[in-house]
């Protein structure tokens, strides 16, 4: 009874379960990445992705398609969130309703519609193919936070700004984008790392011709290379690392949709 | 909340502990048969029958778990990594030849009691072709018995393709059906089958012999197989693992390099749609493989195991198998030729090598069963080179980073360094003004 | 003029965005089996799919079955042990409490394939076999962050008196939770159930990866099998066609109300 009435107790099983199912499986990756097949420590599976051609090749590749995708949802997608949060130019809540709804439907249902789209339009499937069902996959990702930031956005800042004579140009690029940077990022974070590990997805929309990062672990791991895939995943967990720190940690903008 | 959804909830709850206690315990082993094989590629029917048919034969009971692959490393390194139980299973040519190599699979012992043995119903070709398998002295036919077989070839639509041209590799780099053409995602096929055909004149002439270059995976020979390949991958749509069938009866594209299997089911799901699609293997060479029953090292039922196969081999469970899975059992012999043979649909062919002499005109399948004069010139596929040819394949398949790729990472990344490096000393010098300012003003307050 | 051209972009990118699927809607109402050719109105491919009647793909139905059990189990359970946390996790303080918040926030970071590769490692590790159970177990570690975030702020809204109160006049912990903390708390655990059983209905990656090789199939790794044997079943396009209808109601009922809301507090 004494536990019961002691509530922060009651956090115990999860953090029980948190660190079976969370914690030891990172440990366990960064344990078999820095183990051979029988067990003893080595650097070996890290000098095999260095001098693996095809691997180093599809790192980069996947890096590049990442990068050219997120630039394209910035683009296209800063623009549609800015005219969204807009009292003025939209009032409208299925429009919003509809650029949230992709984010809930399986990416593999809405690449293979995409892919088959492609077929019957006769388009050769290839790196262009992909960009695009990329950029359809993930566009949804990049609007909703930009949205939800600008829709939060203080408007005396800017109306400040135009007041002491600052031109439209000016007041976009020196109090908008400053603003919405944090959402910027954590669209960034939703779309630039889901596109260097998504498998499945580049080969549906190239026909097996282009293979991203994600595609080469689960190649491995499914191979039962389990050393090599867990060096592999620990990459990009590294890259996870990188990109995280680069998000501005205090603003919270994604998630509850709901 | 409403008390019908909390029973609900409590139901799942207790099935959810259930299947937690469950997967806890285990069964008896000794009448459990572990079998693991491709998926799609049995009549599922015919396990509940082993079942009983084995009850039958030996008085015992026995039940099946039955496991599915789609890669063959992935069964291998569950056998060889992690030591797992599976009584029979049935790797390519080339695993088998593995696993006979590093001992991981049991001799098959043949003798059934009372029970007839029908193991000797394999094609004579089949147990030539085993022979050829390289096992450090052993004889791959005392571990393992064939299950399926077939070649590689070029599936095609007539309608935009002259069955004239078949005849050779070569039709894959004509510039008329750029971004028609799909190759099947197998390196070893692709590579043994055009070395062969490459070195057709070799052969005639006698100066190469056809299981020598089953067994090349010298630099020359790599490299003229990866020059052949570049003269024809701008043509190639994509490199299928699965998916060719369905695109060429879709006619989203007109020409296949593929499996005899995955070919004969494509012909059947076009003829339901009225299409017309054809098989051809080239007659300068290709090459044969076949996939076998095997007992691995861990086997913890041997005996049931060796029923199943046995259960495998009689005639009818072959035909069946045929009809399911659309690929052919290396099972000869009458029966499977008399269901096999259709004289209204096909012209008579040689096929004495794989059904025996009195088989020397029959009306088969050409796609099942290829006439004797091609299978003569196709080889099988040895474990040879694996890094090698890996490596060729994905040179081949390209379409992976290029200049630009590097340019823009660089860019980037110079870019994002740039960046925080720019906003830090912003914020430096900043602090240092204020700083300055701070130091002025106390010492003006000072001066004071 | 300006609102007119926002608009413009605005539908043109949505039009863009739901081509495939519309087109995937519209060949869903014939029989054709190749895609793009149209034979004639039908609704065969529907009855098709509800009485399972369709060429070589029986295990749809059971596809079908496992995701939504294993949606509902995860959902309960993570429901459940996501509340309990959350209540814990409000009363703790310190160090204890940024540790479990870092824990519970990794999942939702790591990409799929991340989270796949970890829980399969770790039932490798373990040597427990892979299927229904690890499925549901690993659906359960992703889905019950999202639950602690929907509760946790419920629990900050509430008056923490109200609890004591109920305690002070006698109620036993138990009885305190059942009478006072849970219906409190109702709106944050029901959001959370949704979210934990939408993602559980769209998981691929992390089901590929922890169901072992009994032959487990939910509806995305169903899929997944089937377009790899090259383009989509007939029957999966109106089941798609379905699915996206019934996500877009959902959303659009709890959706339009909370913005028009919203949009008429802040006027």
């Amino acid at each position: 009874m004494r536990i019961m009435t002691k509530r922060s107790t009651w956090a115990l099983p999860y953090a029980i379960f948190l660190v079976l199912f969370v914690a030891l499986p990172l440990v366990i990756i960064i344990l078999y990445a820095f183990q051979d097949t029988s067990g003893s420590f080595t650097l070996a599976n890290f000098a095999k992705f260095l001098n693996d051609p095809d691997a180093i090749g599809t790192f980069a590749l996947s890096l590049e398609v990442a990068i050219e995708n997120t630039i394209i949802c910035i683009l296209l997608g800063y623009p549609a969130a800015w005219i969204l949060a807009n009292k003025k130019l939209n009032r409208s809540a299925v429009t919003i309703v509809l650029f949230i709804m992709p984010m809930w439907i399986n990416a593999l249902m809405r690449t293979l519609a995409t892919a088959e789209l492609f077929h019957v339009m006769g388009i050769q499937l290839g790196k262009g193919t992909l960009l695009v069902g990329m950029v359809y996959d993930y566009l949804p990702f990049m609007i909703y936070p930009i949205y939800n930031i600008l829709n939060k956005m203080d408007k005396s800042y800017a109306e400040a700004a135009s007041d002491l004579g600052a031109t439209p140009w000016q007041v976009f690029w020196k109090v908008q984008v400053p603003l919405s940077m944090p959402g910027i990022m954590s669209g960034v974070m939703m779309v630039f790392m889901p596109t260097v590990s998504t498998f499945a997805i580049s080969e549906f929309l190239t026909n097996n011709k282009i293979k991203l990062f994600g595609t080469i672990i689960q190649e491995n791991i499914n191979s039962s290379m389990w050393n090599y895939g867990a060096a592999l995943s620990l990459v990009m967990l590294v890259i996870i690392g990188i990109t995280s720190l680069l998000q501005d940690n205090k603003k919270d903008v994604s998630g509850g949709i709901v | 909340m409403p008390e019908k959804l909390k029973n609900k909830m409590k139901r799942l709850l207790y099935m959810f502990a259930a299947a937690l206690m469950l997967a806890g315990c285990s069964q008896g082993r000794d009448n459990i048969l572990k079998v693991y094989n491709w998926a799609d590629y049995i009549d599922e029917e015919l396990l509940g029958e082993f079942e009983q048919w084995y009850k039958e034969q030996t008085g015992e009971d026995v039940t099946i778990i039955y496991q599915t692959f789609d890669i063959n490393e992935t069964m291998l390194s569950k056998i060889e990594l992690g030591h797992e139980d599976y009584d029979v299973v049935c790797p390519s040519d080339y695993i088998i030849e593995r696993m006979l190599k590093s001992d991981l699979i049991l001799p098959i012992e043949r003798d059934f009691g009372s029970t007839p043995n029908y193991l000797g119903n394999v094609s004579p070709y089949i147990q030539e072709k085993l022979e050829q398998i390289e096992g450090d002295g052993k004889n791959a036919n005392d571990y393992c018995v064939g299950y399926m077989w077939g070649t590689v070839g070029l599936l095609y639509n007539p309608k935009y393709i002259d069955p004239q041209e078949v005849c050779s590799w070569d039709v894959l780099a004509n510039p008329a059906y750029k971004g028609k053409v799909l190759v099947k995602d197998a390196f070893r096929d692709v590579y043994t089958s055009l070395l062969i055909a490459l070195n057709k004149d070799e052969i005639l002439s006698g100066r190469k012999d056809l299981e020598s270059l089953t067994f090349d995976v010298s630099d020359e020979s790599v490299e003229m197989v990866e020059e052949y390949i570049n003269g024809f991958r701008e043509s190639v749509a994509g490199w299928e693992a699965d998916f060719g069938k369905e695109q060429m009866t879709k006619e989203l594209a007109w020409l296949n390099l593929s499996w005899s299997g995955d070919a004969q089911w494509a012909m059947d799901e076009a003829a339901e749609i009225g299409l017309e699609l054809d098989y051809a293997i080239p007659e300068t060479g290709s090459s044969v493989w076949f996939d076998g029953w095997v007992i691995p090292k861990y086997a913890h039922n041997v005996k049931a195991a060796r029923y199943f196969i046995n259960f495998m081999c009689m005639p009818e469970n072959a035909i069946r198998n045929m009809d399911m899975t659309g690929y052919v059992s290396v099972i000869g012999g009458d029966e499977v030729l008399e269901e096999m043979y259709d004289s209204d649909e096909y012209g008579p062919i040689d096929v004495s090598y794989f059904f025996g002499p009195q088989a020397d005109s029959a009306c088969v399948s050409p796609v099942l069963y290829p006439d004797g004069a091609i299978i003569e010139r196709c080889g099988i596929m040895h474990d040879v080179g694996t890094e090698k040819l890996l490596r060729m394949w994905s040179r081949v398949k390209g379409d992976s980073a290029s200049a630009w790729t590097y340019i823009l990472i660089f860019l980037v990344f110079s870019g994002l360094i740039f960046a925080v490096i720019y906003k830090y000393t912003k914020n430096r010098i900043r602090q240092q003004r204020y700083a300055k300012k701070r130091r002025k003003r106390n010492q003006q307050k000072m001066s004071r | 003029m300006k609102k007119f051209f926002a608009q413009c972009y605005i539908w043109l990118l949505l039009v863009i965005l739901y081509a495939p699927i519309v087109f995937i809607g519209i060949f869903s109402f014939t029989e054709s089996k190749v895609l793009g050719n149209w034979t004639g109105f039908s609704t065969k491919l529907y009855s098709n799919l509800f009485t399972g009647d369709m060429q070589g793909t029986g295990s749809l139905m059971s596809a079908i079955e496992n995701t939504l059990l294993i949606a509902l189990i995860a959902a309960t359970v993570s429901t459940f042990l996501g509340t309990v946390a959350a209540i814990g996790i409000h009363n703790m303080r310190g160090r204890g409490k940024k540790a479990i918040t870092f824990l519970n926030n990794i999942p939702m970071l790591n990409p799929d394939i991340i989270t796949g590769v970890s829980l399969f490692l770790l039932f490798v590790f373990l040597h427990v076999s892979q299927g229904y159970v690890t499925v549901v177990l690993a659906h359960i570690t992703f889905c019950t962050p999202y639950v602690v975030l929907s509760v946790l702020p419920k629990l900050t809204q509430m008056n923490p008196n109200i609890y004591e109160a109920a305690l002070d006049l006698g109620a036993t912990p138990f009885q305190a939770l059942k009478k006072v903390l849970v219906p409190m708390l109702k709106p944050g655990m029901i959001s959370g159930f949704i979210l934990a059983f939408t993602m559980s209905l769209d998981d691929f990656a992390v089901t590929f990866f922890t169901r072992g090789t009994i032959g487990l199939d939910t509806l995305s790794t169903y899929i997944y099998t089937d377009a790899r044997k090259g383009g989509l079943t007939p029957e999966l396009r109106p089941l798609i066609t379905l699915m996206f209808v019934g996500v877009l109601v959902l959303l659009i009922v709890i959706n339009i109300r909370n913005i028009r809301n919203a949009r008429k507090a802040e006027e």
